[in-house]
Formats: structure tokens, C-alpha cells, sequence
């Protein structure tokens, strides 16, 4: 699973200061749900495109990748081909597609890919560590949040996913192993599942919220510090920033 | 200065944590259906959990943790999708029910006393069929919106594909609390501040 | 002055079974001492008061001499923990990040941070993984990892619970050379096993835990004849001496 596969590499994009990049991400995701017409696809693809390109990231198991969301993608073509309305083609067995509904398609699954894409450049290209400092930093400003309990949160959550999976899988080859597949009751199969997944799960946490307490966790911590942002990290928002004024005027 | 001060709020900080990478997970172990564009995910089966173990206060803390980091853009939805997009897209609104689904579940579960295991077995099976009737409240009708389906079109993607798994992940929810929920509290009680005799 | 104190220690469960009953122990700097017992004897949850991670229901622990409830945080940086299960005490996203959860937690400068860090792992010899994610590493490293976390906390004493539990002939010695060598340079151990035969050479004290009762307490020579009738094997063959209880050569 392609979930948060960081490529360590040395490109612009690697080593850009991560409050920008997670602001780029904002602005590019916003700017791919504003897209409405071709001129506005084609912008959006050259810049994801270019970008893609520039992070040097490896392409073949991001193609890999995609074969995940086909499915995904060949559903929102079809569902907007036949729900858009229209003038139906003529001689085309189904009747409700149309051209304009083949073309909505085609562009909201286009859209698709682009965020796709975006996603995992950003997360090819970003260390949890740096995504984390981003975060914290972003929530200073904002009142009532506690900006380093969130950062904590945060970065728990990803330690603790591997950790969950993996017991996960441990957890459905001993219960297969044990022929629950021959279970009926659909209830009865999830819990042979997710009781003993939880229980040592739970386990497993109590463990690390020991092992915090004995390294003396508190949320009054040493503050994250940040680089210089250089000169091409503004660039590269520059170019996010006028991408979405171009799509928007 | 009593040990274990801070260890409360840590163990609840970590168990959120835990709760929001659950949800995750429960979106990548997620089945499309033949007609529709929601798919069928543990996801919800994992915020009803939320809901049950950690309440209306830390529950919706996990919640808005899983959706903040889909917002972000990082591919924590299910089946792997991420983005402002896809919160605003057709399944958006039952993204942002998730959140009504844990603080109803949560306040109705903590706030109604039980005495008794068969009493707290009948309050949660109500409490989550409450969370679970907003839910669809809500992701129903965005959806409807969304994608301009009439009612039924809207219905038949977005409600009736998907009572049989509700019932079932209930009634799994239900129970994982009853066998598991006791000793979770009594160890949340446990991290609260204590007296040393020294 | 000992440097752990244990006196009338008693911890009764919610339940009102007794995991641990008047256990008086005095351990002096530099010593090396392994706490054996079958499992369930009550160890874990002894070695957890001496860090203040339970609290006495009855009884007292003094780290130098003083009550380890006034001053908690400072405890927990001279009695540091390595947990069994490395894999539940890992909290960040590569090697280097978890070193630094110590001291960043106490919130020092980031420079003292790095610093800490870096002479953490060149004392377990991981400088090389610092960028690699924890979750990697083979059994014995994230062992050494748990123990890089502790060491940058500055800790005086450590305490390991079951180290060698799970890990294969590599993984143990490379564990067992690294707590030999964090004894030699001057940290008081304190090792909780009930595999004697891995580790009882380099110890001076050796006492046994059973059914929540310090039952024995002595030199390795003279407690070990008894081991047996404590539920735990006896490692020593005829006309062996103590010496030949290690897995280093």
C-alpha cells in the first residue's frame, strides 16, 4: 500500500519548508475543485505535471498505484456519463449517455488522477517529521487548540497504523487458520476479528503510554525549529498562487 | 504534586491517537458496491467505537483528527482518497456526519445512567442507532445535492445498500463494548490523579 | 547511600489481589543486579514503582535517598526504563526522531537536543539508521534503539525488563554486549529475566520474586542454588561456575 511512502531524495520539492508545502497543497487541492473547463484542466495538469516531474519521484510504482484507484476512476466516468443528462447519443445501447455527460466524466476523472497525483507527491516527498513541525506551527496562532498535543496526536497516529495493520494481519491468518471462514453469522465473524485485534491493541497502547510517562512526556516541549525558507520555496507558492488566480479570473 | 497528574490526559491523548489511525484503517478495508458512490467501510464501524470508548469529549477530538488530516490533503479517506475535494465531494457529508455520529453516540451513552450490563447493552444499541440515524440525516441529503440524483437515486446510492451493514456493524459494536469497554474505564479511572502515601 | 530504596513496598490491585507485598531492597551505584522470577511473580510491576509509573498502595521507593513522589520528572531521568515490547515504545516516524522524545519532553534548547541525540546513538552504535524508520530494524537494534531514547535522557540508573525476550542468538548478544558495556562506563542495571543463563555472569547481586515477595536476595553464588523451587530453571550444570552464565565469549 502506497499509504505515506516517503522517497528520500534532494529535490527542490524534498527539501522545501514544510508550512509552505502543506499551504501549496491547500491551494492546489482548492484550485482542482474549482476546475470547470478544459483551459482549467490543462493548467492544473501542467503544473501537477511539472511538479511530479521536479520531485524525481519513481513513476512506475506510482502507475502501480493507480491500478487501486481504477476502480474509483472508471465509477465517477461512468456515473457522471449517465447521470449528466442531455442529448443522448443516437444507436448508443444505454440511453441516458450522452456527450455531455462523457465529457464531465472524462473530466472529473481526470480530476481524480490530478489529486491522486498531488497526494502522492506530497507524500513522496514529505517526512512525517516535517509534516508535524507544519501543523504545530500552523495551529500556534489559533486559540483553545493545543498545538503540541495535536503535533503528538498526529504522529502517534501514524506509529500506531503500521502497528495496527500488522497485528491486523497476525490477527486473520491465526483466525483463519482456525476455520472461521465457516462461521455464518456475520457478526459473529467480525468479532472473532476485532475483539481479540482490540483487546491486543489495547494492550500494546497501555504499553506506550507507560513508556511515554517513564520519558518524562509533557506538551511543554522543546518547539520545533524551522530553516530558512529560501527562495525557491517562494517561488513554488508563487506559482500556486497564481495558478489559482489564473483558474479563478 | 501528585505522580500521575498528567498521565489522564496523555492516556487520552494516545487513545485518540489510536481511535483516529482505527478509522483510517477501517477506510482502506473498504468494499465498492455494484451501484453508488459510497463504498462500504469499516470506517464507520470504527467511529461507533470511537463513540463507545472514548465519549463525546475525546471522541470527537479523533474524528476531527482523521478529518483535518484528509483536509490536508493526505489520503486517509477511504479507499485512499484525500483533499478539501473529496470533504465537499459527494461523500462529504457523511464525512462531517461521522462527527455528529461520536458526539450524539458519546453524550447519550455518558449522559444516560445504567445500572445494570443489560441496561447499558439496550442504552448503547440506542445511542448508536441515534448517531447512526443523523449520520445518514445528513450524508443522504448532501449527497442528493452533490451529485443532483432525485430522491430515490439518492436513496438507493447512499441508504438502502447499506442498512444490512449498519445492523451488523451495531450489533459488533455493541458487543466489543460490552466484553471490553469495562476494564478500558476502569484503567482510564486508574491514570486519573492518585495519593501517594509517602 | 543506596541509590534505590525500596522499603515495605505494597501494591494491591483494584481487585484486591496483592501483585507485590512488602518488598524492602537497597541497591548501591554501579551495581549490576538481576531480579529473576517466574512469570506472573509480580516483577513488572515492581520495577514500575522505582520509576513512579505505579504508585504504592502502601510503602515507599527513595532514589538517593529521597521519596521519589516529591520530585517525579527528575526520577524519571536518573531511572530510566527499557519496556519488553520495543515495538510498543516506539513514538517516532524514524530512529533519530524517537531519540529525541526525551529531551525534547523536557524541553531543552535544540541544539542540546542534537546533541543528546547524536552522542545517544553512537553510544548503541545506530548512527548509521538515524534517518531510518524504527520499524525496520531487526529485533536487537530496536532493543538498542529503546536504550539510545533512554541514554539521552542522561539516565544514572537502567532498568530492563525481559531485554533478551524475543530475540534471536544475534539480536541477545548484541543487547547483552551493549548492557555489559553501558555497566562498564558507570550506569547502575537492573535487569528483570528469568533466563538466567543469558546474563548471570556480569551481575554482582541477583534476587528472586515470587508470588509478590522478595524471597531471596544475595550474591549470584548464593542464591542460585535455590532457584529451582522458585519456579525458575536452573541454569548451572555440575562443576560449572557462575561465570559461564552469559551468551557473550
Amino acid at each position: 500500500m502506497m499509504l505515506f511512502h516517503y522517497v528520500h531524495k534532494n529535490t527542490p520539492l524534498h527539501t522545501m519548508d514544510g508550512r509552505i508545502k502543506v499551504l501549496c497543497l491547500v491551494l492546489l487541492s482548492l484550485t482542482a475543485s474549482l476546475a470547470t473547463d478544459v483551459s482549467d484542466y490543462l493548467l492544473l495538469s501542467a503544473v501537477i505535471l511539472t511538479a511530479l516531474f521536479v520531485s524525481r519521484l519513481p513513476l512506475i510504482p506510482l502507475l502501480r498505484d493507480m491500478k487501486f484507484f481504477l476502480f474509483l476512476i472508471l465509477f465517477v466516468f461512468v456515473m457522471n456519463a449517465i447521470g449528466t443528462g442531455g442529448e443522448p447519443i443516437p444507436d448508443f445501447p444505454i440511453r441516458s449517455v450522452s456527450v455531455a455527460g462523457i465529457l464531465t466524466g472524462a473530466m472529473f476523472a481526470w480530476r481524480l488522477i490530478l489529486i491522486i497525483i498531488l497526494c502522492a507527491i506530497m507524500t513522496g516527498t514529505t517526512s512525517l517529521l516535517v509534516l508535524k513541525k507544519a501543523i504545530e506551527w500552523g495551529l500556534r496562532p489559533i486559540p483553545f487548540i493545543p498545538e503540541t498535543r495535536v503535533g503528538t496526536m498526529v504522529n502517534l497516529t501514524f506509529v500506531l497504523i503500521p502497528v495496527v495493520l500488522d497485528q491486523y494481519t497476525e490477527m486473520s491468518v491465526a483466525q483463519k487458520a482456525r476455520c472461521v471462514d465457516s462461521r455464518k453469522n456475520p457478526v459473529k465473524r467480525v468479532m472473532f476479528i476485532t475483539l481479540p485485534l482490540l483487546s491486543n491493541i489495547f494492550r500494546k497502547t497501555d504499553e506506550l503510554i507507560f513508556a511515554m510517562e517513564a520519558r518524562c512526556y509533557s506538551e511543554e516541549r522543546t518547539k520545533a525549529v524551522f530553516m530558512k525558507v529560501c527562495p525557491m520555496d517562494w517561488l513554488i507558492l508563487l506559482i500556486c498562487v497564481l495558478t489559482i488566480i489564473l483558474m479563478i479570473v | 504534586m501528585s505522580p500521575n497528574s498528567n498521565s489522564s490526559n496523555l492516556r487520552m491523548t494516545v487513545y485518540a491517537a489510536l481511535f483516529t489511525a482505527f478509522i483510517i484503517i477501517g477506510g482502506y478495508i473498504s468494499v465498492p458496491v455494484p451501484v453508488g458512490p459510497v463504498p462500504i467501510v469499516l470506517a464507520d464501524f470504527f467511529v461507533m467505537l470511537t463513540a463507545l470508548f472514548l465519549g463525546y469529549k475525546w471522541g470527537p477530538v479523533s474524528v476531527a483528527l482523521f478529518l483535518a488530516l484528509g483536509a490536508l490533503g493526505l489520503p486517509v479517506f477511504a479507499g485512499g482518497k484525500a483533499g478539501l475535494a473529496v470533504l465537499f465531494g459527494p461523500t462529504g457529508g457523511f464525512l462531517l456526519g461521522y462527527l455528529l455520529l461520536v458526539i450524539v453516540t458519546g453524550l447519550l451513552t455518558e449522559k444516560i445512567k445504567s445500572v445494570s450490563a443489560k441496561g447499558t447493552l439496550l442504552k448503547n444499541i440506542a445511542a448508536l442507532i441515534a448517531g447512526n440515524v443523523l449520520l445518514y440525516l445528513v450524508g443522504v441529503p448532501w449527497l442528493k445535492v452533490v451529485t443532483k440524483l432525485p430522491w430515490s437515486g439518492a436513496l438507493a446510492a447512499g441508504l438502502i445498500p447499506f442498512i444490512p451493514g449498519i445492523i451488523i456493524k451495531i450489533a459488533a459494536a455493541v458487543i466489543v463494548a460490552q466484553v471490553l469497554l469495562p476494564r478500558f474505564k476502569q484503567a482510564t479511572a486508574q491514570s486519573a490523579p492518585r495519593h501517594e502515601d509517602a | 547511600m543506596p541509590i534505590v530504596e525500596a522499603r515495605n513496598l505494597s501494591h494491591v490491585f483494584a481487585d484486591g489481589t496483592a501483585a507485590i507485598e512488602d518488598v524492602n531492597l537497597q541497591i548501591e551505584p554501579k551495581e549490576f543486579v538481576v531480579i529473576a522470577g517466574p512469570n506472573g511473580s509480580g516483577k513488572t510491576v515492581f520495577i514500575r514503582h522505582l520509576n513512579g509509573l505505579l504508585a504504592p498502595t502502601r510503602g515507599q521507593v527513595l532514589i538517593n535517598g529521597e521519596s521519589i513522589a516529591k520530585n517525579l520528572l527528575q526520577t524519571r531521568k536518573k531511572v530510566g526504563m527499557v519496556f519488553q515490547d520495543s515495538d510498543s515504545q516506539i513514538v517516532g516516524q524514524t530512529v533519530e526522531e524517537d531519540v529525541a522524545f526525551g529531551p525534547e519532553n523536557l524541553n531543552l534548547p535544540p541544539e542540546e537536543v542534537e546533541k543528546l541525540v547524536s552522542e545517544s546513538l553512537q553510544a548503541v552504535g545506530l548512527e548509521s539508521y538515524a534517518a531510518q524508520n524504527p520499524h525496520t530494524l531487526s529485533g536487537g537494534l530496536k532493543k538498542k534503539l529503546a536504550i539510545a531514547g533512554i541514554l539521552a535522557m542522561k539516565p544514572e540508573v537502567i532498568i530492563f525488563d525481559e531485554p533478551f525476550a524475543g530475540l534471536d542468538y544475534p539480536g541477545t548478544v548484541q543487547v547483552l554486549k551493549q548492557i555489559v558495556a553501558l555497566h562498564a562506563s558507570g550506569h547502575t542495571i537492573l535487569l528483570v529475566t528469568h533466563e538466567l543463563e543469558k546474563v548471570l555472569a556480569h551481575a554482582n547481586r541477583l534476587m528472586i520474586i515470587s508470588q509478590g515477595k522478595l524471597v531471596k536476595n544475595g550474591a549470584p553464588s548464593e542464591v542460585i542454588g535455590s532457584c529451582e523451587s522458585y519456579g525458575i530453571r536452573m541454569p548451572l550444570r555440575e562443576n560449572e561456575g557462575i561465570e559461564t552464565l552469559t551468551w557473550l565469549k
